[in-house]
Formats: C-alpha cells, structure tokens, sequence
C-alpha cells in the first residue's frame, strides 16, 4: 500500500470528532441500488447532528475542526449537492423535500461563509486549518457552479420561495430564517474568492467572475435579486443589506464605462488598447535596446570618471562609454543601499476582500448578461433599493454593518457610472440613426438615480466622509470619494442636458452642494492628507480634487455672486460673545458691542461671497504638491486620463497661479526629467506625451531663469520652501508687513 | 592556583570585541559641514554654467548631474532619489530652516531699503 503524508503526519484533527463526523456522513446516504444517490434513513437527522456538529463543537471549544473534517470527506459534492440534486424536481409542493432542501442548505451556508480570522477570537487551531479549508471552499464554489445534474443555485432559491411567496406580515421567523439562508447562500458564492497566499490547483477560469455571473444568468437568478430588489419596502424588509452585499461582490471590480460600450466598438477599444499595448511594449525594448551593449557581457570594459580635486569613480560596461549623462545613472543605479521604507500599517485580512480597486475582466457572454441585468436593475430596483438602504444605514440599523456603509457608497458610484454611460450610448445610438429613434421623454429624464441625488443623501456621505477621515478609515472614505466624484460627473452631465427642468435640478443640486464652506475645505483637506493608503486611495483622491475645481470653476464662473455658508464666521462669533460674557461689568462697552454683536450675527445669516481665486490659493500648497508628485511617480501606469489629470494640476500650480516655487524642488525636476528624457520614461508615442513634454520645457525653462536671477535658490531646491522665502525668492525683496502705528 | 601569580594577566584571555563601526548618517551634522551645503553653495556659483534660453533639457541635466556628485560625495551610500527625499526631511528640522534663513539672507541686497528706494 502506499503511504501518503498524511498517514504519517500526525493528524490535525480530534480523532473523536473525526470519528463521529464520519460515521454521520455515512450514515446520510450513497449511491442506491439503482445508481443514483438515495437518502440513509434518518438522513433529516443526519444533516440535523451535522448541522448541530458544525455549530457547537466548533463554536464551543472556538476550533475549526469539524469544518474541516467535512471538507476532508467530501461532504459537499459527494453528499450535499447530490440530495439538492434529487430534491430538486417538485421542490416546492413535497414537503419532506423541502425539509431535507432547507436542512441542507442549512449546513451548505455555514460551510461556505467566507472563512475569516478574527484576531481577538482566533486560536492557533484557526491558523492551522485556514488554508485547508480555504482551499476547500473554493472548490465547493467550482462544483457548485458547474454542477451538471441540476441547478443548485435555482435550487436553493426554491426551497425559499415558498416562505418568500407569504405577506411580509404573515411570514413566521422560520420563513425569515429560510429567505435569509437562501440569499446567504448566493451571496457566499458570489463573495468567495480564491486566497492570493495560497496555491491553487483549481483553474481561475472555473471560479472565476465571469463564471459566477453566467451561472446565474442560467439558473435565473438575476430575476430573483431583480424581484425582491424592486419591491423591497414592500415584500422584502431585512433583506436588503444581503442584497447589497451580493450586488457589491458581483459588480466591484467591474468597469461600468466599458459595459455600455456598444459591441462594435469594446471590440475596437480593445484593439486600440491592445495596440497601445504593443507599442508600449515596443517603446520600453527599444528604450533598452538603445543602452544595450554592442559586445557579449564579459568584454569588460572599464572608464574613470574624473571628478573634482583629481578624483576618480570607477563604473564598468561598455554601455556608458562615450555617453557621459548614462554613465552618471548607472553610478547612481549600481548603489545596493536603499532607504528603508515605511511600509505602513499591515492591511488586516478582511480588507483583500473588501478590495474594489482591482480590476475585473469578462468574458463577452458575461458582459452581456451583466449588462442586462444592470440595465434592468436601474429601470426598476435601483431607487426603492437605494432609498430603503439609505435609510436602513440613516438609522443605524441593527442589521447594518460596518461594512455596509463602505459596500453602500461603493455601488452608489458604480451605478452612476453606469447611468452616465449607458445614457451616452442611447444618444450616440440616437444620432447615429438620425433620429429615426426618437429618444423617449423617461430616457432624456435622471429620474431612475434621482433617489441618490437628494439631499438626504449628501448628508448621510458628507457625515460618512468626515466620520471615515477622521477614524482613518481609509477605504471608506475611498468609496465615499468616488461616490462623491461620481455625483459632482453625474450632476455635470444632467446641466448639460437638453431638457430644461434637468437643468434647473442640475443647478439646484449643484448650489447645494457648492454651499456648504465645509465640503470645500474637507476636499483641499484629503488631498493634502495623503500619505501612503495604496494607489487605489490615490486615484480616488486626485480625482475628487481634480473634478471638485474644475466643476466649481465654473460654476462659480457662471454665477458671480455665489454664496456659500461659512462656519468659522459663526465661531468667531461665539468667542466674541464668551469674551463679552467676561467683560460685562463694563456697562457703557457693553452697549457698544451689543450693535457690533448685531451686526456679526447679521453677517452670520448673510453668506459670504465666494472667492474662487482664494479657494485655489488654499487648494494649491506644498502637501497638496506632494500629493500629486506621488501620483505622477506612476506615470508609466497611468492612463491618458490620469496624466491629464497631473498635468493640469501642475500646470495650474506653475502658470495660472504663479507659485511655481512649489515646484522648485530637485526631485521634483528629477521626476519630470525622467518623464521626458528617460531611461523609463513616459513613451513619446503616447498621446499625453506631447502636452507633457510641452508643460515640462516650459518648466524647465522658468527654473533656469530663476536660478539665474537669484543663486540662493540652489540651496533652496533641496527643500520645501518656508512661506516666508517664497516671497523673496518670487520677487527679490522681503514682504513689506503692514506697519502699524 | 597561587593568587597574584599572574600579575602580568598573560594567561588571562582577552576578550576581544568588535566594535559595529558607526553608519554614518545623512543629517544637519553633515549637511552643514564644509562638504555639505557650503560646498554646493560654492559649486553651484561656480562650476554652474546655465545656457538658458533653447538649452532647458541641457541646462537641467547639468544641474541634476551636480546635485547627484554633490550628494554622492557627501553621503555615497543613498542613491540619488533617496538621498533626497532624506534631505528634503531634514529641511523641516529648525536648525536647518534657520540656516537656510541665514543663507538666503547673505544672497539679500545689503541695504534693504535700496531697491524699494529706487521703485
């Protein structure tokens, strides 16, 4: 016989309790005379005691053994899916069935909750069967999805549509608990994905998104989520936190602008990208090539580099003769010291699913599926959805979890995007056809995403953005920027509707949110902020700040005298009203003050008029600098839209504010002048090159000049610059303070 | 053994224990002695040499090279970015925005009212 590894080992398992889950998984059942499955007698009670095993035992003594126990048996595919299987005709009129259905479905959800280490609870027992069962999971995942003797998923929606089928009012918590485990049950398949620490010998394809999302197009899933999505409020209350988290888990990942796109043209994009690819490629060999020694690697040459005071650096390779500016890098490049970095907190375990930031890739007949049932989603469940969920997180309800809000904000962008594109391939599709399409008066309307673009709304995310900025909950607040980035583009487009009331709104919504002092100075705040939160946190904040400006640009432009509410007038009020409380003794001032006090409050309840030029001023400093120079070291990653994004930013900093001071700093000019003239640099090919390159000599330029006008500078450009200096460095001489007499 | 018997401590063992040789450090220390800043002050007066107009890629490539043998000098450990990211810290400490204070300073017309006098 042979010995495997594991007969050696000694087993991880409690042998009592192995011995007890064995015997109740062969006493559910096996394969019949006739060749099918057929039940164990007291197969009910079977699936009960395991069901009771999973629970207690593990719960108890806090270990994982029995979960992975059921996973070393093979419970799932050879037990489980087999008697969902034979229930699964005529499900809902057997009631035996149906018991067996929910009993197992019962034991199936807690099976595939997504396994988590709590670092409170977590014993060493966790650690020990954490990848195991990880593993396992994923390939129940695989054998559910692409089980081939019936349909699980349509199957489990079944065993529930009895319970789902009785009024709200009238359904017994049974039937709660057996909707509830049905959508669990969905959602734990949507949510689990494969752990990256982890070798898998699974193919990715078979679990993988766009597996999950044919499988329920197939088994009609989408219809269920559509259903009880649109009358929530009505038929379904607790329910839509799950539904929130299976659209969340479904969608995440996914790009909303490519899912509208029509066929012709993804496959041309694609094509383009797929060029651009190539010749990105292309441009980095070539960038390699030209460096690359002419002779074979131990030609071995070798060149002083004469420096001052009859110094020699010694640097071999024939690829820096005669090229003296290479022969500088690769000084630099052969050093082996690097700074150590600060790596930052280490990102707990929950977050790796929680990820949105990474994208997602479809097959064709996935994206069609998906983008019929996002379609249909926005015609009828997107506003009762939103609306109850707004509230249910409004009211801090029991149900809603931390996640949830985060999860909430997440789609609320996701869904905007998806308006805005598919609005925009309605129109292209309309012009294309010459109005022989007449667009109908519901589509030109925003009325299907009206319910996240209320005032409700806006508090509930300004309160969430303050709440996850200060708590540093960074990816909160990432989602709540990309909400609140997505409402700014949503509103955008709505002003340049052709319909006028969507105009009017668009202005009303924007006047509200261009109202509050408060939201201007949390978002200059953010993006001053930053400081190591991963790439995804700052994209999300450059963009805000990117969108925000411009938006407010113009629409303080187009309405001069724009008012908003300032906060701190109100406090300084207050102090002078403290400080009058101490003073009251003197009579005749306290007269005096009374009017000024007056006329403060006055002052108060009249908003101030708003200063574009000041709000840049205080938009644009040294952090917020830093910012952006962090977001252009990626610049070979970035896309077209994200370098324009950088370049108007510098380029605001250093032409239409004059204070390219900010700018004078030598790595700074060392990142711009690899940008440009490499090695690594941005590839000249590329459409933003060409702006870049124009932005960048310019710069250079009014370095040169400066440096020229005043030599201090050249001490100066190692540093950030002192508020003070700026002034003299600009001008030459020293701000004349106001003198006071 | 008799007491006293090894006066001269021959038979004792000597331990002998290596001393970590310091790693020098990039700090204000280094920044303001002679090879630091003071020296970049001197180079960058005089060894300089800025074309201007129609060379700015030129003209910047010289300055970087200056700021990179300047900062390879004076701490070789750090590659270029490095060392001036490090740098870039250290110029929040006080004693060095003092410093850069006095520096600008002696860069400064003697006679300060002399330029406004003339506008």
């Amino acid at each position: 016989a042979q010995t495997t590894l594991d007969e050696w080992a000694k087993d991880p398992v409690d042998p009592e309790i192995r011995a007890h889950v064995y015997s109740l998984i062969t006493a559910l059942g096996g394969i019949g005379d006739d060749g099918t499955y057929s039940l164990g007698d007291d197969a009910l009670l079977c699936l009960k005691d395991l069901r009771r095993w999973l629970k207690l035992a593990d719960g108890q003594h806090n270990r994982r053994d029995v979960a992975r126990c059921m996973a070393e048996a093979n419970l799932v595919k050879g037990d489980l899916l087999e008697i969902l299987a034979k229930m699964s005709d005529n499900l809902t009129n057997d009631i035996r069935k149906q018991k067996i259905a929910v009993a197992t479905l019962e034991l199936l959800v807690p099976l595939t909750w997504p396994y988590e280490i709590d670092p409170v609870e977590a014993t060493v027992n966790h650690h020990r069967h954490g990848p195991y069962v990880q593993l396992a999971q994923i390939g129940y995942k695989r054998s559910i999805l692409h089980y081939d003797r019936a349909k699980i998923l349509r199957t489990a929606i079944q065993t529930a549509l009895p319970s789902m089928a009785v009024p709200v009012r009238e359904r017994s918590p049974r039937d709660e608990g057996i909707i509830r485990i049905a959508l669990y049950f969905i959602r734990n398949i949507v949510m689990l994905s494969p752990p990256k620490s982890i070798p898998m010998d699974i193919d990715d394809a078979e679990v993988a998104r766009s597996a999950v999302i044919d499988c329920l197009q197939e088994q009609d899933i989408f219809q269920v989520l559509l259903s009880v999505a649109s009358s929530i409020g009505d038929d379904f209350v607790s329910q839509d936190v799950v539904v929130l988290e299976i659209l969340f888990f479904l969608l995440k990942g996914i790009d909303a602008e490519k899912l509208f796109m029509q066929e012709k043209k993804l496959s041309s994009k694609n094509t383009a990208e797929l060029k651009e690819l190539i010749q990105k490629e292309k441009a980095m060999l070539a960038g390699h090539a030209r460096h690359a020694p002419t002779r074979h690697n131990r030609f071995g040459t070798m060149i002083w580099l004469k420096q001052d005071e009859d110094r020699v650096s010694t640097i071999s390779g024939q690829d820096v003769l005669g090229k003296a500016q290479k022969t500088i890098q690769k000084m630099d490049s052969t050093k082996k010291w690097n700074k150590p970095k600060h790596t930052g907190r280490k990102r707990d375990a929950d977050s790796s699913s929680e990820e949105f930031d990474l994208p997602v890739a479809l097959t064709s007949s996935a994206r069609k599926s998906i983008k019929t049932f996002v379609e249909e989603f926005l015609d009828s469940s997107f506003n009762p959805l939103f609306q109850h969920l707004r509230k249910a997180i409004d009211r801090e309800n029991e149900r809603v979890e931390m996640r949830h809000p985060r999860q909430y904000f997440y789609l609320v962008s996701w869904f905007l995007r998806a308006e805005c594109a598919r609005r925009r391939t309605m129109k292209e599709k309309a012009a294309d056809s010459k109005g022989r399409e007449p667009l109908a008066a519901e589509d030109e309307s925003y009325g299907l995403v009206a319910e996240v673009m209320n005032q409700e709304t806006f508090i509930l995310l300004n309160r969430f953005m303050q709440k996850s900025e200060d708590e540093k909950a960074w990816q909160d607040l990432n989602a709540a920027m990309k909400c609140f980035t997505q409402i700014l583009l949503t509103v955008h487009e709505m002003s340049e509707s052709a319909l006028d009331e969507d105009q009017e709104i668009a202005e009303n919504i924007q006047n509200r949110i261009f109202y509050e002092e408060t939201t201007h100075d949390r978002i200059v705040h953010t993006l001053r902020s930053y400081k190591d939160q991963g790439f995804g946190y700052l994209d999300a904040v450059t963009e805000l700040a990117h969108v925000f400006l411009r938006m407010l640009e113009r629409y303080s432009k187009q309405n001069v005298d724009m008012q908003v509410r300032s906060k701190r007038r109100s406090r300084k009020i207050k102090k002078k009203k403290q400080a009058q409380a101490e003073g009251q003794d003197n009579g005749e001032e306290e007269h005096v003050s009374e009017t000024e006090d007056l006329e403060a409050m006055h002052r108060a309840v009249s908003e101030r008029k708003f200063d574009f030029a000041r709000f840049a001023a205080k938009f644009i400093n040294q952090s917020s600098v830093n910012t952006f120079v962090a977001f252009t070291r990626y610049y070979n990653e970035l896309s077209t839209e994200q370098l324009k994004r950088a370049h108007r930013f510098f380029y605001r900093v250093a032409f239409k504010m004059d204070i390219a001071d900010l700018l004078y700093r030598v790595d700074i000019i060392h990142l711009f002048n690899k940008m440009i003239k490499g090695p690594e640099g941005l590839d000249p090919q590329s459409p933003s090159f060409k702006e870049w390159e124009e932005f960048v000599r310019h710069f250079f330029r009014a370095v040169v000049k400066k440096l020229q006008e005043r030599p201090e500078l050249a001490v100066e450009m190692l540093f950030s610059k002192i508020p003070a200096t700026i002034f003299y460095l600009e001008h030459g001489y020293d701000k004349e303070l106001p003198t006071r007499t | 053994k008799v007491p006293g018997d090894d006066v001269l401590g021959l038979e004792e063992e000597i331990k002998v224990t290596k001393k970590k040789l310091p790693i020098p450090k990039l700090n204000n220390e280094l920044l303001f002695s002679d090879r630091g800043i003071p020296k970049l002050r001197k180079i960058s007066k005089d060894r300089l040499k800025l074309k201007g107009k129609g060379h700015e890629y030129g003209d910047i490539a010289r300055l970087l090279n200056m700021y990179q043998l300047w900062l390879d000098d004076l701490f070789p450990r750090a590659k270029f970015a490095d060392g001036l990211l490090m740098i870039e810290k250290l110029g929040h400490t006080k004693n060095m925005q003092m410093m850069r204070k006095a520096w600008i300073d002696e860069g400064k017309p003697r006679d300060k009212s002399d330029p406004e006098d003339e506008v």
